[in-house]
């Protein structure tokens, strides 16, 4: 009997080292899940930066570039000291009420997400909390990609620092309201509407498409852009293979944001011990990602050639084509997607020649790749997932058409306004545009002590019809 | 197309989550999507051809 006894204690011990061995490696693999797609998001911004830079003619190459990895500089450190804390204050509206999931609300975020007193110990080195860092680094690449959906819009006459300014308003506060809203368990558009936007169609790229929008209103075109009679001119980036190369480099990025927006199981902090969630505890697979994710990217790149048969359309077609089946990379049939995707790429040029022919010069189409087409993402959900539970748990808000255009409409202000506010105070403090005769110049030679092409670059052909 | 599940509750969920789970509507997303490629393509080759036949 003893020996039996003394034979399942030893069993029980070995049980114990083995599950706290499990146990150490799930949470090993976690923090290493989102610490990876922290170094994925930075392509995102590796695209953006080639992109926004060949998307310049040669006079601005450079300070296009300047005021991009400026944008994310600032975003980094002005998320840390706020943008974090709104993520967690108010996903219940004002005044910052506690949610029905208990992690939400301003004293909640007092206690985490603030860098001092009490709370400072999530926000700093920390052996006992291997979660807080990864999850603030996603979110904070998540911020720094709106500052960079706006940058490209405004390249050629904006000033730096007025710039930079917006950059934060946007990264640091206007989404992560929409975020707070839409894509936190406790969000009132969550659980009163029923909004479900996995991927951030809404409250990542609409909300910074419209936000640049706001900005371009007051910032007004680039010298040349617009003739009298109000026709447009078309002004060619000087180097369209980095503008192609660079988007696609976005696309590349964009599966390590897509896959910090999972939640992995297993840990205290986890929806399900044993299955991943989405952001809102309804489940999925990075295996639903991988189909969805593909054929969105096919879908648009195809829907865009058949209309413009151009490469910077057609890699806009792959963005358009992810960003409009965003909102439900998690439960969209494959092919589904890839039909969204196609209509996505079709419209995709008409929705920028409408844009332009009332007199707003986006030099690279952002307001219409992240702005209508995130809207049209959001809304094509609400058509095809109608009933579809928004949250985990019982009686929850289902997803529905209406809660969808209500998200849409809410992702819009959100944008928008602060968008146009911000930019129109910045313009009467005269911090908003560089004189005319700067811009004629060329912002590389006001604004940065070096050359882009000191040897210059050889002609190439003339273009197809 | 709704949710694929009699109850609006994902703890009833143990398989397939995708829209139309069960029913017609996949196959017929895909039938749709495989002739999307088909004209495309014939879409494609039409213009192009009429273009390099210029020179």
């Amino acid at each position: 009997m003893e020996e039996q006894i003394a034979e399942l204690v030893a069993k029980v011990a070995e049980l114990e080292a083995a599950s706290g061995g499990a146990k150490v490696t799930n949470t090993m693999f976690a923090e290493t899940f989102y610490y990876l797609t922290i170094p994925l998001m930075i392509i995102i911004h590796a695209g953006f930066l080639a992109y926004e830079m060949g998307a310049s003619r040669m006079k601005n190459v450079l300070s296009s570039g300047v005021k991009n990895i400026l944008a994310f500089a600032f975003m980094i450190p002005t998320f840390y000291f706020f943008g974090w804390w709104v993520y967690w204050g108010f996903p219940t509206g004002l005044p910052g009420a506690p949610g029905p999931a208990g992690i939400s609300g301003v004293e909640y975020a007092n206690a985490i997400a603030w860098g001092w007193g009490e709370s400072a110990q999530y926000m700093g080195p920390n052996i006992a909390d291997q979660a807080s860092g990864v999850f603030f680094g996603a979110f904070a690449l998540f911020a720094a990609t709106t500052a960079s959906i706006m940058s490209g819009a405004v390249i050629e006459r904006i000033q730096t620092v007025g710039f930079v300014i917006l950059a934060i308003v946007l990264g640091s506060f206007a989404w992560v309201v929409a975020a707070a809203w839409g894509w936190h368990a406790d969000g009132w558009l969550v659980t009163k509407f029923g909004v479900h936007d996995f991927g951030a169609a809404g409250l990542v790229h609409a909300v910074a498409g419209f936000f640049a929008l706001g900005v371009l209103i007051n910032l007004g075109p680039r010298i040349g852009k617009f003739n009298a009679d109000g026709s447009a001119n078309h002004i060619a980036g000087h180097n369209m293979p980095l503008t192609v190369t660079g988007l696609m480099l976005i696309i590349v990025g964009f599966w390590g944001f897509l896959m910090a927006c999972v939640i992995v199981p297993g840990e205290a902090w986890s929806w399900f011990g044993d299955k991943p969630s989405t952001i809102y505890g309804t489940p999925i697979t990075l295996s639903a990602l991988a189909f969805n994710i593909l054929m969105a990217i096919a879908g648009g790149i195809i829907g865009a050639w058949i209309m413009t048969k151009d490469p910077f359309w057609m890699m806009s077609g792959a963005l358009a084509g992810i960003i409009s089946t965003a909102s439900g990379l998690d439960i969209y049939w494959p092919a589904l997607t890839f039909i969204i995707a196609f209509s996505a790429g079709l419209i995709l040029k008409m929705c920028a020649d409408w844009l332009e022919r009332r007199g707003i010069d986006d030099a690279v189409g952002a307001v219409t790749v992240h702005g209508t087409i995130g809207l049209y993402g959001v809304i094509m959900l609400g058509i095809f997932a109608s009933g579809y539970p928004a949250l985990q748990g019982e009686g929850v808000a289902t997803i529905s058409l209406m809660g969808q255009i209500v998200g849409a409409v809410v992702f819009f202000l959100c944008g928008f306004v602060p968008g146009f506010v911000v930019s129109y105070i910045l313009k009467m403090l005269g911090m908003l545009r560089v004189p005319a005769g700067a811009e004629q110049a060329g912002m590389d030679t006001v604004k940065v002590p070096a050359q882009g092409y000191p040897e210059g670059i050889p002609a190439s052909g003339a273009p197809a019809e | 197309m709704g949710f694929p599940y009699d109850e609006a509750n994902w703890a009833v969920v143990d398989g397939a989550m995708y829209m139309g789970a069960g029913g017609s509507m996949p196959g017929v997303f895909t039938v749709i999507a495989m002739a999307i490629c088909v004209a495309v393509l014939f879409v494609g080759h039409r213009s192009e051809a009429k273009k390099a036949s210029r020179f």
